[in-house]
């Protein structure tokens, strides 16, 4: 299997912060690949970096060999990347059909012209479009809200809305950011589920950061892990836990007792 | 309580609506507004004219404010130009109306890129204050550029003729008019329910969440006032054929607040709403009138000598009340009344 994502030397400066430094990493098609490391080591600086919010200061982003780092945001989605966000950033005010028909955004084509008619193509668009949509919403089991504005759910329910709007974008590469953060244990066994369901079923390649060691250890096939914004291991899940360098980012250096 | 409504194809989850019942009343209304000149006085007709315009513009600035939200003040400039263009390429240069109408609208249209361009940038009430500051350019350029606008002494507008009839003489204008706002308003439905209208409202809740599905924002907020602009701009050219006059007075700074109080009171984001906001901002004068006409005799004269601040008032008193009680506007109220009628007689 071939490198999907590419990063080379990819580092951000805000000002004189560095909040990225020097990271090169590579995600293979069909992984489970983690990113991970303590509370501001630039995890999400680095999402931001390949979903083309943020331009890097210097390095490449490669995506199935195009740079990323010169195309605008909204042209990823149609190269098949899609993400979901740390905090959520759902379109609170409408319904969950419609928060998912705007991930099929660029598989559509109408224009405000045939738009206004509604007529022939763009009928039928709309209506394989909804029929998608229908797929997606039975994939991850929230029928009962379909048409529930989203800002009147749960959290958790929210959260599981908004991987449905990435999946509508039909990816070959999904970014999930914390996914599992605020959720109970039910909550977060569902989506490792359908994070697996998706590997498996659709051979999507998943790349998250994560703050739930379970999660994290339990489904991944690679981890990184980085800290003051570099990359300091990588490795199977088994190799990370007993990566000296790791624990000692988490938990500190050992002192001898004085 | 209603039950048992099913739907078994994805055609009737997208359709604007898959109830006979809906569409029953629909035609019904349909059939009131067709027959009304037959019933009505010419002064009702007029008043009805005047509406169905306020409904048309609203309709458009909802795509803009309400949709995308993008808050605009600059609707009286885009009227203007709509009204202008129209007036001009009728009676300057002798184009039919069936060309020079749609003419104002996409003259609008045009227009409203320059405008929107700042939106690029600008947000809330910066945008607010851009979009004003339009509505004074346009109002001066049209003041001071005579040969083409005539200046201060405006342009009279008639003989708009479609196959011999005079449009501006009888039903003709109410059956232009109602005819017009039925397209718009099914236009305005069709995008909403669309690619391009669900972009909009992703820009509206999250512009970067908006950017990572896909949209393009420079794109869509551009589209979004050029789509606007050009209705707004055909309601512009209905009222030159309804006023027959075109002065620069008549597209003052108070018309586009009373656009934005149209579709608040209406509820934003919302075509019924923006509809109902306009009838009943429309109607209001006339229920007033009519108020002190049957509870104050006496005082008759008291009205019609205040009669611009007696509706001033009630203006401000309605979109206060509405702020303060029901910020979904009408068509909250709507929503509860048809909740409340389908759950009777239990509460909920």
């Amino acid at each position: 299997m071939s490198d999907l994502l590419q990063l080379q030397g990819v580092t951000k400066r805000f000002g004189g912060l560095t909040a990225v430094n020097d990271v090169s990493l590579s995600v293979r098609e069909g992984q489970i690949y983690s990113l991970i490391g303590p509370n501001g080591a630039g995890k999400t600086t680095l999402f931001n970096l390949i979903s083309a919010v943020f331009r890097p200061t210097s390095g490449s982003i490669l995506f199935q060999g195009q740079d990323l780092t010169r195309m605008p945001t909204h042209a990823l989605a149609r190269l098949g990347i899609a993400r979901t966000f740390q905090n959520l950033a759902v379109f609170k005010h409408e319904t969950v059909v419609n928060n998912l028909l705007v991930g099929m955004h660029s598989h559509l084509r109408s224009d405000p012209f045939s738009s206004a008619l509604f007529w022939g193509r763009t009928r039928r668009e709309e209506l394989r479009a909804r029929d998608r949509v229908e797929e997606i919403i039975d994939f991850l089991e929230i029928e009962d809200i379909r048409d529930h504005p989203v800002g009147t759910l749960s959290y958790g329910q929210q959260k599981r809305v908004e991987l449905g709007r990435a999946l509508a974008i039909s990816p070959k590469l999904l970014l999930l950011d914390e996914m599992v953060s605020g959720m109970n244990q039910e909550e977060r066994e569902d989506i490792a589920r359908f994070i697996l369901d998706l590997k498996d079923e659709l051979g999507m390649t998943v790349f998250m950061v994560e703050h739930d060691m379970g999660i994290v250890m339990d489904i991944s096939d690679r981890v990184c892990v980085v800290n003051y914004g570099s990359k300091i291991a990588e490795g199977t899940p088994s190799e990370i836990a007993q990566n000296p360098a790791v624990v000692e980012a988490y938990l500190g250096t050992k002192r001898s007792a004085a | 309580m209603r039950t048992g409504h099913f739907k078994e194809a994805t055609g009737q989850l997208v359709a604007l609506s898959d109830s006979r019942v809906v569409w029953f009343f629909v035609a019904l209304l349909l059939a009131a507004c067709v027959a009304a000149p037959f019933l009505l006085g010419n002064y009702q007709v007029t008043l009805m004219v005047s509406a169905l315009i306020a409904v048309i513009g609203a309709v458009g600035l909802n795509m803009l404010t309400g949709t995308t939200g993008l808050i605009s003040l600059g609707q009286a400039g885009f009227l203007a130009v709509g009204a202008y263009t129209n007036a001009i390429l009728m009676m300057d240069y002798g184009w039919p109306v069936w060309l020079s109408l749609p003419a104002g609208g996409l003259v609008a249209a045009l227009i409203s890129i320059l405008v929107g361009v700042p939106s690029l940038r600008l947000k809330g009430l910066y945008l607010a204050i851009t979009t004003l500051a339009f509505a004074f350019i346009i109002n001066h350029i049209i003041l001071y550029a005579e040969p083409l606008t005539h200046g201060p002494n405006g342009i009279f507008v008639s003989g708009a003729k479609v196959l011999g009839v005079d449009l501006q003489r009888g039903k003709a204008l109410y059956y232009l008019t109602l005819g017009t706002t039925v397209l718009v308003v099914l236009a305005a439905l069709n995008i909403q329910r669309s690619r391009v209208g669900r972009a909009w409202m992703a820009i509206r809740d999250h512009d970067i969440a908006a950017r990572v599905m896909g949209v393009d924002l420079v794109r869509y907020k551009l589209l979004a006032f050029m789509v606007s602009s050009f209705i707004v701009g055909i309601a512009g050219g209905l009222i030159s054929l309804q006023i027959r006059f075109v002065n620069i007075d008549v597209f003052a700074l108070i018309l586009s607040i009373e656009a934005l109080a149209i579709i608040i009171l209406g509820g934003l984001g919302s075509i019924a709403g923006a509809v109902l906001g306009a009838l009943f901002l429309s109607f209001l004068p006339e229920v007033i009138r009519l108020f002190f006409e049957t509870f104050a005799d006496s005082s008759s004269n008291f009205y019609t000598s205040y009669v611009y601040e007696i509706r001033g008032i009630a203006y401000g008193v309605v979109i206060v009340a509405f702020l303060r009680l029901k910020p979904e506007g009408l068509i909250g109220l709507w929503r509860d009344i048809r909740k409340y009628w389908s759950n009777w007689p239990l509460a909920y």
